[in-house]
């Protein structure tokens, strides 16, 4: 190697370090989104409302109140998200089946139908029956079905672990 | 394919063969590390440009967003510090290379013809990057940038005539708060980018047209071999590059990052503002300009040094060019010697002046603070800004009203003023406190300094409660603080463990004689304030809005008694923020 191959070399590998040095940190740095954790679901139930309260049969729908961090700013007592929750009838378990309001397909909300009977998504028409499952083709999969707990006292709390799933998926697959 | 593509790229563009030439430009006294300089500038330059982009995607322009989201830069974003820590030792690079550069330039004498234009975009250069660095310095709207502001753009206000609407445009109104932050956030991500833009294009287009200047005794030495830009120059530029990023990421990892002071907040009085160190010099030549002369040692020394740069070729004109360059020599080593005097100085002065010392350790402290809360899983930045993520915080805005408002007649512990004239503080409600009062009522630390309040004392003269007696006492009122807002005397009395105290009956008997409880004690025989739920926050409360009650010291005369804080003077916020200092009641970190 004569002296002007090793300049040609050395600027080509001096180069590459610099650039190097400068664009690992700034990709970690734009991906930083994807190393954060929690976003999606949380570990906690959230209490929602008194078993009596809920008539059996009618979907009802409930705002998820929780403290919520938006990048630097925590913001106490939060809207969320909402979910519907339909009581069965006495004897049939669980007792409560909750859904996710967040729809399957584009992550619009659901909301009842006229007749009080199906779900339907005002976004682009994806309907459910009362038991979540898709009635036509544009859901990729039935409604989101969360964790119901009931508490012990003598009129049970219905609490509900709000978590977030994967859109278009035709599997539920939570958002880490 | 490739030759095909890069044919007709080449034929539309030309710009592939416009690199070549510059790549082959040939170098007549061959490859110097006196070239490197520029080059370097530009490299970091490039840096700057490309972390403070990346910066962009994660940084909130305003004043009550900025610090948090260059917190969670710093502190939260995956190599956010590494990133951040780039760009602020970047930016003081920066400065160095330029000087070093603009110094190179006028030791070469390169400002002579044909390079004068040149010269002068250099020098507007300069004056861009020092705009940067203003503008830049400011953005985290931390204590350090809050301040630095005020004072620069107080600087441009004082410049006759303009100077005034100058600084009101900048400021973007006489406060300092939003349109400030986002005025100079404008200036530093886009208008100074755009000058710079084309200002350094036509520096770097006027460079290619003139080549770079050779040295001086160049013709003396020919090269055998004949050198060309790339890869000699190049390889040289490339180290030196290295060399200078090394030394900046050896920075940012001894530093963890760029610093972050605390929030901003226009009430602290005493925070010790410093320039960045290379204006260290500016901010002690103002010294010397007291008072209405400000505007010589901010504007026209340096106005006039500008100015006198900016003549040089005009003067090399007229001026034999030996005697002027031997001249403005002799000038930029004075200059130089004279700034390195006033920087080492101003650094002096602060390490041997102790308030600045005592001003920078509680500025320290307050960062430290304000960092840990920031943190804190259950505090966190609060929607309303960070400038109330100390002013929701017991231990600072309780600790700063306590000694504005009330420790100018009481005392805590060490602090407070020499004109004590009511208890001290530290403790109060506590057993420790309680049971030093009973054991001596007229220390300085209880009713010594407050004479109208003399019933303890001779309750003391007169009482039989021997040294176990008084600690069931004490223990017995210390338990007060701890009854619930709300709950009425029966209640109270009803609670277990309250009736079986053992300092129950000591405390009915002894107390109960002056102090009125009603339904619990008689009181009367001496003026004496109600002590249910004393110490307690409601009791503090009430003390602080009516100490007039009848039920506190409604007895004494006006004059005697301790000034009631009505709500405009002090919301109820405050007065809860110093009852939690006061009672200890506020995050606090692990012990280690």
């Amino acid at each position: 190697m004569n002296r002007r191959d090793f300049h040609r070399l050395g600027t080509r590998v001096l180069g590459a370090l610099v650039k190097l040095a400068v664009a690992v940190p700034a990709a970690a740095f734009l991906l930083n989104p994807l190393r954060r954790k929690g976003d999606g679901g949380s570990e906690t139930f959230e209490s929602l409302v008194p078993l009596s309260q809920l008539p059996v049969g009618v979907p009802k729908s409930f705002g998820i109140v929780r403290d919520q961090i938006d990048g630097w700013v925590k913001y106490p007592k939060e809207p969320a998200g909402s979910v519907w929750l339909v009581r069965q009838p006495e004897g049939v378990e669980p007792a409560v089946v909750a859904f996710s309001a967040e729809c399957p397909h584009l992550g619009c909300a659901i909301n009842m139908g006229d007749d009080g009977k199906h779900f339907v998504c005002p976004c682009h028409t994806s309907a459910f029956d009362i038991e979540g499952k898709p009635q036509n083709q544009v859901p990729p999969r039935p409604m989101d079905r969360l964790d119901v707990e009931l508490s012990k006292d003598a009129d049970p709390i219905v609490r509900v672990r709000f978590q977030r799933f994967r859109t278009l998926a035709e599997e539920k697959i939570p958002l880490a | 394919m490739r030759n095909l593509l890069a044919d007709w790229f080449e034929n539309r563009t030309g710009l592939p063969s416009r690199l070549q030439s510059m790549r082959d430009e040939p170098l007549p006294a061959g490859p110097r590390w006196g070239y490197v300089c520029g080059s370097a500038l530009l490299a970091i330059l490039l840096i700057q440009a490309f972390t403070g982009l990346m910066m962009m995607t994660a940084y909130s322009a305003s004043s009550s967003t900025a610090w948090g989201s260059v917190y969670y830069i710093e502190k939260q974003m995956w190599m956010g510090w590494l990133i951040r820590g780039l760009h602020h030792f970047g930016a003081q690079t920066v400065m160095v290379l330029a000087v070093v550069h603009l110094l190179q330039v006028l030791f070469a004498a390169a400002y002579r013809a044909p390079r004068e234009v040149n010269w002068w975009l250099g020098l507007i250069l300069l004056g861009l990057l020092v705009g940067f660095g203003h503008t830049g310095y400011q953005l985290p709207w931390d204590q350090k940038g809050y301040w630095a502001t005020k004072v620069s753009t107080n600087i441009a206000g004082g410049a006759p005539v303009i100077g005034p609407y100058i600084k009101t445009v900048v400021v973007g109104g006489n406060e300092y708060g939003n349109q400030t932050v986002t005025r100079f956030y404008g200036l530093h991500v886009g208008i100074l980018p755009v000058l710079l833009a084309l200002t350094l294009g036509a520096h770097l287009a006027l460079r290619y047209r003139h080549g770079l200047k050779p040295p001086a005794d160049a013709a003396e030495k020919p090269k055998a071999v004949p050198s060309t830009y790339f890869p000699d120059q190049t390889f040289r530029n490339a180290l030196a590059v290295t060399a200078v990023l090394g030394v900046m990421l050896g920075l940012v990892f001894w530093e963890g990052g760029a610093p972050l002071d605390a929030p901003a907040d226009p009430s602290s009085a005493d925070y010790p503002a410093r320039p960045e160190w290379y204006f260290r010099f500016l901010f002690q030549m103002l010294k010397a300009f007291p008072g209405r002369l400000e505007w010589v040692g901010s504007i026209a020394v340096p106005g006039a040094l500008m100015t006198t740069l900016a003549l040089l070729p005009l003067l090399d004109k007229v001026i034999p060019s030996k005697i002027l360059h031997f001249f403005v020599c002799a000038m930029a080593f004075t200059i130089a010697g004279g700034a390195g005097y006033l920087t080492l100085s101003s650094f002096r002065e602060d390490a041997q002046n102790p308030a600045f010392h005592l001003a920078r350790e509680k500025a320290d402290k307050a960062n430290e603070r304000a960092l840990f809360l920031a943190s804190h899983p259950d505090f966190g930045i609060p929607p309303e800004g960070a400038g109330y993520l100390m002013r929701l915080d017991p231990l600072t805005r309780g600790s700063a009203l306590l000694e504005k408002k009330c420790l100018g007649c009481h005392r805590l512990g060490e602090q407070g003023t020499d004109q004590q004239s009511a208890p001290d503080l530290k403790d109060f409600g506590s057993l420790a406190w309680i049971r030093g009062l009973l054991e001596k009522p007229d220390s300085p630390t209880y009713f010594g300094k407050t004479p109208e309040c003399d019933g303890m004392t001779s309750w003391k003269k007169s009482s039989k409660l021997d040294a176990k007696q008084l600690d069931q006492v004490a223990q017995f009122v210390a338990s007060f603080a701890k009854i619930p807002e709300g709950q009425t005397v029966d209640d109270w009395l009803n609670t277990p463990g309250v009736a079986d105290h053992p300092g129950n009956e000591l405390f009915q008997k002894d107390c109960g004689k002056c102090h009125l409880i009603d339904g619990y004690t008689e009181g009367g025989v001496q003026d004496a304030p109600d002590l249910f739920a004393w110490g307690s926050p409601q009791w503090m409360k009430r003390m602080i809005r009516k100490p007039g009650d009848a039920a506190l010291y409604g007895y004494l005369e006006d004059k005697q008694r301790m000034p009631a804080s009505p709500v405009d003077e002090m919301p109820d916020s405050d007065v809860s923020m110093i009852i939690r200092y006061l009672k200890g009641d506020y995050l606090k970190p692990n012990a280690p």
